[in-house]
């Protein structure tokens, strides 16, 4: 099964898109703050992120370096979820290698896509 | 709904971070803390959390916070924030006329304040309590990543103590968390300084974390002491981000007219937001009644 961590400090946000990644043959995996987030990327090896900027013990950007810089994580494509305005979140997904952003509030059908979109690659090793 | 004010002393560190992330939770700019990290801030920037104010129904739920920093005679407003469902009842100004009053007794000759650009009701808000703009502020970041430059120059490495030195005796206005008595209170401050061949010389001061999430530099404050700033600046950075490969990086209120600005370009920070800082000095009447 497709494993997705979503590292999110607001258990409502991820309560809301496992209930529509789920029925698409997704796993989820919930992690509130970036300590833990490194934590359960190294132990799930997921196959996707859903990485938040704002987390409250340090910025998504800065984990961001971290699960990149992790070779067993490397393939695994990260989206970042934030509020900043898309110029900035443009910015910052180039700057720090990410491969893809929604701005909050996004639209669920936007996340399914760039979800499909960025594990089609995989789908076709598998 | 009848607010009361009461001291931030009441409160566990716990407690006002839950607070202070449920008011920021549909804020421009997303920035949650957790207790650890507004603990350090409390520590860091002097906030006075028996000067600070926590609004609340009477005897009920809290609806908002806002902190005050205290130092020679100056106060700093700070982490102002009112609940999403219950802004637009005034309970943004009394926390604003809590942080005035507890600023006047305390002796502060002046209150400072950031807001961020285009937060337009905060803005209304400080102007109608007498404050005035007094310049804009970038924040700016940059990824860990090689320098893509030979730097040039001679590094002299800073101590803690040198630093603090060279930050104590800049000449220019420094916003309040890059201030000399921010950077005493912080364990991890370093600098350096780079002489060029051409006699330019110039240092920055800065944090540097070292745990594992937070290894960054941050709260950067350059100078040029000799030479063009532009290439002084590209040349502070450029060695300092050669020594530091791997670190994150927070560039936090740098001047918008900050002679250096071209060097951050230069080197790869990008900006993510900025802030006006706003004055009032004490006694200054309001300029019109407050909304």
């Amino acid at each position: 099964m497709t494993k997705i961590l979503y590292i999110e400090d607001y258990e409502d946000n991820f309560t809301f898109v496992k209930r529509f990644l789920v029925p698409r043959g997704y796993e989820l995996f919930w992690a509130k703050n970036a300590e833990s987030g490194l934590e359960m990327a190294f132990q799930t090896k997921p196959d996707l992120i859903l990485l938040d900027l704002g987390l409250p013990d340090a910025d998504g950007q800065t984990l961001s370096t971290w699960l990149r810089g992790e070779p067993s994580l490397q393939s695994a494509p990260i989206i970042a979820l934030t509020a900043w305005p898309a110029e900035v979140a443009r910015h910052t997904v180039d700057a720090y290698g990410l491969d893809g952003f929604l701005c909050k509030p996004f639209k669920i059908n936007e996340l399914i896509q760039l979800i499909d979109k960025l594990l089609e690659p995989k789908r076709h090793e598998d | 709904m009848k607010i009361e004010l009461v001291p931030a002393s009441l409160f566990s560190i716990q407690e006002l971070t839950d607070l202070y992330n449920q008011t920021r939770v549909d804020y421009l700019v997303p920035m949650p803390m957790n207790a650890d990290r507004l603990a350090e801030y409390v520590r860091d920037f002097n906030v006075d959390l028996s000067l600070s104010c926590i609004a609340r129904e009477e005897g009920g739920q809290t609806l908002g916070l806002s902190m005050l920093g205290l130092r020679r005679g100056r106060a700093w407003v700070t982490r102002l924030g009112v609940l999403p469902g219950t802004r637009r009842h005034g309970v943004g100004a009394m926390l604003m006329d809590c942080m005035l009053e507890n600023a006047e007794r305390a002796g502060a000759e002046e209150v400072i304040l950031e807001v961020i650009q285009d937060n337009a009701p905060a803005y209304n808000l400080f102007l109608s309590k007498g404050f005035e703009e007094t310049g804009s502020w970038l924040v700016m970041r940059r990824a860990p990543r090689p320098v893509l430059a030979e730097p040039q120059g001679e590094v002299e490495a800073l101590t803690r103590e040198q630093a603090l030195d060279v930050l104590r005796a800049y000449p220019s206005h420094i916003t309040w968390i890059n201030a000399y008595e921010s950077m005493s209170n912080a364990p991890d401050v370093e600098g350096m300084r780079v002489h060029l061949s051409n006699g330019g010389r110039g240092w920055v001061v800065y944090r540097s974390a070292k745990f594992t999430l937070r290894y960054s530099l941050s709260h950067l404050v350059l100078h040029t002491e000799e030479g063009n700033p532009a290439e002084v600046g590209l040349q502070l950075l450029l060695n300092l981000h050669a020594r530091n490969p791997r670190h994150d990086t927070y560039a936090e209120n740098v001047h918008a007219q900050d002679p250096h600005l071209a060097a951050f370009g230069e080197v790869g920070y990008f900006e993510n937001f900025s802030r006006i800082e706003m004055r009032r000095k004490a006694g200054a009447p309001l300029k019109f009644p407050a909304v």
